[in-house]
Parts: C-alpha cells; sequence; structure tokens
C-alpha cells in the first residue's frame, strides 16, 4: 500500500526538514528508553528509601527544615535549622518523596505512556475507519445515523466522558512479565511486570475515535465520486471490493497524519487520567507528576521531570506529524518529490 | 440492418432536491431535475453510436444509468435480449463482463495508487479470471496493444500522459474481452493531435474485436469521425437521430442545424460566413421548458397560424416575451434610466424599452402590440403585458411537445414529421383558439 512513489517523497521531505529529523531522533530515544528500561535505568523504580527523599538533580541544591531536639542544660529544645540536601551522583535526577530515582520513573513511566498512546490510537483507527469509511461510502440514511452518533459523541468532553466509562467499568488492567527481567538479560531487581492499563486504552479509544471517523468520511465522500471507483464498480466490483481496493488506500493519509496528533493527545489523556488518579497505573509521568504536585514548593524536579517528557513526546510526535503531512501531500505527490 | 445489441425504451433519470426528511416535514415541493428524460434508441451489434449535446444535456447521467451505475426512476434497458434492470447474480455479473466503460477524465479514472498493470487487470481479479502470473502476461499484451509498452507495467498513472492513461483505460476496459463499451467522453479531454491517435486505436480495436460502441461526446468533429450513426441530445432527450453522413449533410432539427453551424470551417469562405450561434444558455432541467425543450432558443420557432410576420422579428418578440414572463425587466432600473422618478412619461418609457429590445423592423401591427404590452408593464402591471403578448404570439412549439417517430432519421421537431398522437394535439391546438384580433385594443 506504501507505493515507492510515497517513499520517495518522504525521504526527500525528510532531508529538507530539520524539525522532522528532530522529532524522529526525540521519538526514537524515547521508544529506545521505553524498550529497554530495565536495562537503562540505574534504579528500581518503586524502590524506597526514606533516608534519600527529595534528593535534588546534580547541579541544584536544596534546603529542606529538619526539626531537632536536644538536651541544653537540662531542657528539651527544640530546635529548627535548614539544611542543605546534597544532590548525589546515584541519583542524577534526584528523588521523590519517597526517595525513588527520579530518573528511573521518568524511563518506566514511559511504557505506559506509549503503550497507551500506540494501542489507544491504533483502537480509535480501526473503530473510527470503518464507521467513517462506511458512513461516506453509503451516504444517505446511513451517513446520517452513523454522524449523528459521532456528533454525540462529540459533544461530550472527552476528560469527563473518559472519567465516566473508567467508572462504569473500573479500572482493569494486565500485569505481563517484561521479558528482559524474565529471561534475566536484565538485572532481578527491576519490576518483573508491565502493567497493561485495559480500562484506559480502551476509554482513550472510545473517545478520540469519533475524529477518524468525521476524516475517513469526508475522504470517502470525495473518494467514492471518482471515476475509478465508478470504473471499478462498473466492472462488477463489490462494495467490499472498491473500499478496500480504492477508498480506503486512498484515504489513508490525512489519517495517518491524524493519527500522529492523536497518539500526542492520548498521551496527554493518560497523564491527565493518572494525574488525576483514574488510570490504576502506578508507574506514569501523570501519575508523578501528581505525586509531585504537592512538594512543588520545595523539591519542583519531582513533578518538572515527567512533564518534561510530556512536552517531549508531544513535540516529537506532533513534529513527525508535519512531516508526514507535509511529505504525503497530494499536492506535492505525483512530482516524485523535488530536490 | 443488424439485431440490435442494446436497447432503450423510455429511459428516465431524475434527480429530486428538496427530498430530505425536513423537507417533507416542512411540506416543500419536490423538485424533479430532469437529467435524462424519457430516451429511446437501439444500439446495433457491430457499429458506434456517436451522442451529441452541450455539457449538461445528460449525456453522461445516460451512459452510467445505461450502465447501471445509477438506478434509473424509469424505463427499461435490454442487452442481448436481457432486461439489464432486473438481473442479478451471475446474469448481472455476466452483463459486467460483457459490457464495460471507458471513462473522460485521464486523471481521475485511473486509481494513483494503483500500477498500470494492477489497473488494466482490476476487472480480471473482480471476476476470478485466470492466475496472478496469466493476468500479468495479459496486462502486457494489453498494453502492447494498445501502443504503450509492456516494460511499463510497474509504473503508475501519474509517469504517463493524459493520453497515455486514456490508453491504460481502455486497456482496462478491454481486459475482460467486452462486446459493448461505452466511451464516455474518451478524448475530449485531451490534445488534438492525440485524440486523433486514440480515436485511430478505438477504431482499429474495434474492427479487430467486433466491438460495439456507444460514443458520447460534445465535440462534433470527432463523434463524425467515428460513428456510424448519432443520436443528438438536447436536455435529456433525443432530438434527433440517424446515420452519421444524413446528420452531417442533411440535419433536420433546428437544434442540429445550429450545432453545426456553431462548428467553425477550414475554409477560405470562413471569414466572411456570419456565425449564427444558438442564442442563450441551456434552460436548467429543474424547470424545462413547456412543449419542445428547444422552443427558447429555437431559430425556427414556429408561428402560429393566424401570425405572418418575419421570422426574425417574431424571434425577437418571443423572447421580449420570456424576459417579461420569467421577471427578467426591472421597471424600477428603466424608469430611473428613463429620467422620471415621476413615472409620468409612459412615452418615454416604452421608447427607452422598446429601443432597447428590439433591433428588427417590427410589423405595424406587431409594434403595436408590442408598445401596449410595454405600457402596461410601464403601469406596474407585469401579468397583463405578459398576456398582451401570450394572448397573440403563443406558438404551437410551448404547447405541444414534439416526439421522435420510428424511422433510420427522425428528429423531435413540429416542422417535421411527426407521429400521428403529436399531429393530432397540434391539430388540436390550433383549431382551439380564435386568431384574436389583430392589435384592436392597441391603438
Amino acid at each position: 500500500m506504501i507505493s515507492p512513489r510515497t517513499l520517495r517523497n518522504l525521504r526527500s521531505e525528510l532531508s529538507r526538514s530539520l524539525l522532522a529529523k528532530l522529532g524522529i531522533a526525540i521519538l526514537a530515544v524515547i521508544l529506545f528508553t521505553a524498550l529497554f528500561a530495565p536495562l537503562l535505568a540505574p534504579h528500581d523504580p518503586t524502590d524506597q528509601n526514606l533516608d534519600n527523599a527529595n534528593v535534588p538533580p546534580l547541579g541544584f541544591t536544596a534546603t529542606e527544615n529538619q526539626t531537632t531536639s536536644q538536651m541544653v542544660d537540662g531542657e528539651v529544645q527544640i530546635v529548627e535549622e535548614e539544611v542543605v540536601v546534597n544532590t548525589t551522583a546515584e541519583h542524577p535526577l534526584g528523588t521523590d518523596s519517597l526517595g525513588r530515582d527520579v530518573l528511573s520513573r521518568t524511563m518506566f513511566g514511559a511504557r505506559t505512556s506509549l503503550l497507551v498512546g500506540l494501542l489507544g490510537t491504533s483502537i480509535a483507527v480501526v473503530l473510527g475507519v470503518t464507521v467513517g469509511i462506511t458512513a461516506g461510502y453509503y451516504g444517505g440514511r446511513i451517513d446520517d445515523a452513523l454522524m449523528r452518533f459521532a456528533d454525540v459523541m462529540l459533544a461530550f468532553p472527552s476528560l469527563v466522558l473518559a472519567i465516566a466509562l473508567i467508572g462504569l467499568w473500573g479500572q482493569a488492567s494486565w500485569r505481563i512479565p517484561d521479558p528482559l527481567v524474565a529471561l534475566g538479560i536484565a538485572s532481578s531487581e527491576m519490576p518483573e511486570h508491565v502493567v497493561l492499563p485495559g480500562t484506559v486504552i480502551v476509554v482513550v479509544a472510545l473517545v478520540n475515535w469519533v475524529w477518524f471517523a468525521r476524516v475517513a468520511r469526508g475522504e470517502a465522500l470525495s473518494v467514492r465520486d471518482q471515476e475509478y471507483v465508478k470504473a471499478a464498480r462498473s466492472m462488477g466490483g463489490s462494495d467490499l471490493h472498491v473500499i478496500l481496493k480504492h477508498v480506503l488506500p486512498n484515504s489513508l493519509t490525512p489519517i495517518l497524519v491524524l493519527a500522529t496528533i492523536q497518539i500526542a493527545a492520548i498521551i496527554l489523556l493518560e497523564s491527565s487520567l493518572s494525574f488525576l488518579g483514574f488510570s490504576g497505573a502506578q508507574l506514569s509521568w501523570g501519575f508523578d507528576i501528581a505525586q509531585g504536585r504537592q512538594y512543588l514548593s520545595s523539591s519542583w524536579w519531582i513533578a518538572t521531570v515527567p512533564g518534561l517528557a510530556i512536552v517531549a513526546a508531544v513535540i516529537g510526535i506532533n513534529l513527525i506529524g508535519d512531516w508526514l503531512r507535509d511529505a504525503l501531500d497530494p499536492g506535492i505527490e505525483g512530482q516524485g518529490g523535488a530536490p | 440492418m443488424t439485431d440490435p445489441l442494446v436497447t432503450v425504451d423510455g429511459l428516465e433519470k431524475y434527480y429530486y432536491e428538496n427530498d430530505t426528511l425536513l423537507d417533507r416535514l416542512t411540506g416543500a415541493e419536490r423538485e424533479a431535475v430532469r437529467a435524462v428524460d424519457g430516451v429511446s434508441f437501439e444500439v446495433r451489434e457491430g457499429e458506434t453510436l456517436g451522442v451529441v449535446g452541450e455539457s449538461g444535456c445528460g449525456k453522461s447521467t445516460l451512459a452510467e444509468t445505461l450502465m447501471r451505475l445509477r438506478e434509473p426512476t424509469g424505463g427499461s434497458v435490454t442487452f442481448d435480449g436481457d432486461p439489464v434492470y432486473e438481473l442479478s447474480g451471475d446474469d448481472m455479473d455476466a452483463f459486467r463482463r460483457r459490457a464495460q466503460v471507458m471513462f473522460q477524465d485521464p486523471f481521475s479514472s485511473l486509481d494513483p495508487r494503483m500500477t498500470a498493470g494492477e489497473i488494466i487487470t482490476e476487472p480480471l481479479a473482480i471476476h476470478g479470471v485466470g492466475t496472478g502470473a496469466e493476468r500479468r502476461e495479459r496486462a502486457e499484451t494489453l498494453l502492447e496493444e494498445v501502443g504503450l509498452s509492456a516494460d511499463q507495467i510497474d509504473r503508475y498513472p501519474h509517469e504517463f500522459s493524459g493520453g497515455q492513461r486514456q490508453r491504460i483505460g481502455f486497456a482496462r476496459a478491454l481486459a475482460i474481452d467486452p462486446e459493448f463499451v461505452v466511451l464516455d467522453e474518451p478524448v475530449s479531454a485531451l490534445d488534438v493531435s492525440v485524440q486523433a491517435q486514440v480515436l485511430n486505436l478505438l477504431a482499429d480495436m474495434q474492427a479487430e474485436r467486433d466491438l460495439t460502441y456507444l460514443f458520447i461526446a460534445h465535440d462534433l468533429s470527432v463523434v463524425r469521425h467515428i460513428s456510424d450513426r448519432v443520436a443528438v441530445m438536447y436536455l435529456g432527450e433525443i432530438v434527433e437521430i440517424g446515420p452519421t453522413e444524413e446528420i452531417f449533410e442533411d440535419p433536420q432539427h433546428p437544434y442540429t442545424k445550429a450545432l453545426l453551424e456553431s462548428v467553425p470551417r477550414a475554409d477560405t469562405d470562413e471569414r466572411d460566413r456570419v456565425v449564427e450561434t444558438i442564442r442563450g444558455d441551456v434552460p436548467s432541467p429543474r424547470d424545462p421548458p413547456s412543449g419542445c425543450s428547444f422552443r427558447t432558443r429555437c431559430p425556427e420557432l414556429i408561428q402560429p397560424p393566424w401570425l405572418d410576420a418575419p421570422q426574425a422579428a417574431f424571434r425577437e418578440i418571443s423572447e421580449f416575451r420570456t424576459r417579461i414572463e420569467n421577471g427578467d425587466i426591472d421597471v424600477d432600473t428603466r424608469w430611473e434610466q428613463v429620467g422620471d422618478p415621476d413615472r409620468e412619461d409612459r412615452a418615454a418609457f416604452v421608447d427607452s424599452l422598446y429601443a432597447e429590445a428590439f433591433d428588427e423592423d417590427l410589423p405595424d401591427d406587431d409594434e403595436g402590440t408590442v408598445r401596449e404590452a410595454i405600457r402596461a408593464l410601464a403601469d406596474g402591471d407585469r401579468e397583463a403585458a405578459a398576456a398582451t403578448l401570450r394572448e397573440r404570439y403563443r406558438s404551437p412549439c410551448e404547447a405541444v411537445d414534439p416526439a421522435l417517430p420510428a424511422g433510420e432519421h427522425p428528429s423531435a421537431c413540429l416542422l417535421n414529421e411527426q407521429p400521428d398522437d403529436v399531429e393530432a394535439a397540434r391539430e388540436e391546438w390550433e383549431a382551439d383558439r380564435d386568431a384574436p384580433g389583430v392589435g384592436a385594443s392597441s391603438r
């Protein structure tokens, strides 16, 4: 389905655009980190150490109010003093309020975000494209019924809808053994499971499929009237043939571009859900931000580091979306990519 | 005469506007757009029937309805004895194999994401003919046959020129060995030099494979080049049909004559020839004229029996009447032009509008009647103005709908031979009306 011409356009657009390279680089780093987190992370992200809590990142200092009591002249004196908390090379990005390593947590958190982003988007694409193409291709009553339903879905604020659905279904999640740990490649001190937040994935898909349905319908409407579709029908091609061979391939470009944008939106939605405590994931960027929120004035890094990770992921994915949009634009399609 | 392969009988395709649920609830009237309005003809085995007409006359809708890409609202099509609109299952499958279409647009008729080979073998794949290798071989042969080279099989449409793309479209239509091919303006998007090549290819393949063509075009010279017979369409109806040479040498219908007249010729006389083009635009198929659909533009509009005005004068009066009936004359603006805001100087108003509308010298009686109508208009009584003109200048063409009689070269015009029921209707119309008094009330 990807023609050599498309590949050529992708390549030439990539060589032209610095931002596209940057986007791919960012996403590659995040993907790599997520895949090999047990090998890369310096600590077990769930390992607590209260003696080492709220350690600032390297290069920063932080002070902490410490209350000590001592006997002075037979009386107990309570002394409050400011103590400088030293950074340690062991925790380059510091630790959180329970002494867990922020860097390790952020690395593992990438897994949840990417899992939810990719799987959620995939389900949303399949659902939305099926509905949208059916509506656009057949038109008439079918179109009216499906699209009015989609409009109703659009009327709900996505976060509210997501919370309502989670409230309805509960927080089902599966623990999948981490192959790197199970096979002994990574240290056995690392968490043994990857948590797959099932409900969250389904819910973010149900909240976002409407966008794909809208775009797919519009594409199907325009492709439906192309002469090659008439030609296929005049040859005796069934609806299924026409949809699979002509309508779907010719509708994919904007859907692909939309998908990249939606991955970013879904990552944000997952973070919001985790932040609000609805996702059930304990190792996620959003969850860590929620945890760090109350220490923002004293230990800003607890929330800031996962926050920057979200920003980086969203920017990276959006840059890739821009690249795909430019490269697959029908306007330059067919020229084989000008130098 | 060979047997007809395709027989079209009274085919109708109406589109309805104001047909949504809301319209029905509010009681809005359903408006029919008569794209194809009762068309009958046959295509004989091995011949090329050309269909010509201006843009929007329903040629392409005819082709698509005939191929059952759209369901008709009336009439029937018979293909080799089978009623096309009643076929289903295997019979429909067989029809889809035996009849193919080649489309107009070299760009949108080929899927941009398929290679030439995939495009040409698509009908074979749909009908499950041959293995993958056999199909590919067939595509290579076809590419050679339509004048391309077999090693272009893996190229994409954008790598071909317009003419080459049409060749691929034609190869696709031929892939499954059809008997009947509908060619929907196959060359109208091509350069003139390329047109000739593609037309010759079409003719060669027809001779080689005993194909029957329905060739749709708006270009008369193209149709003349390739057709055995020609049907002329106007506003969803066939107005004349006959052998190509007869149509071009001895056109019967005023529309055909005007159409042929408007074609520039390569001739030294051409410099001096006054090209009498058809006036006005094609009327909307939403609201076609009563009677003969061409009457609003017809240079040979028939005068009522009591009238004997010069044809040019009669035509100007008829056009003026149409303007009044349609409310195209803005009385307020005219008064402003006359420069009389108090609207007292009716004579000036009449002179001004009369001078604007009439170039011809009208006979005195007619000038009187027209001026009387304009006076009514000046008083703001458009209805009376229209009635005055309608009374005296109504034409049988607006009351009687001409039909296409049987025969080898029939035309749907009251000037020519008409079926008995049409002649009867015309006589009835003429007998029914007394000649109005000649400008009696105008003085």
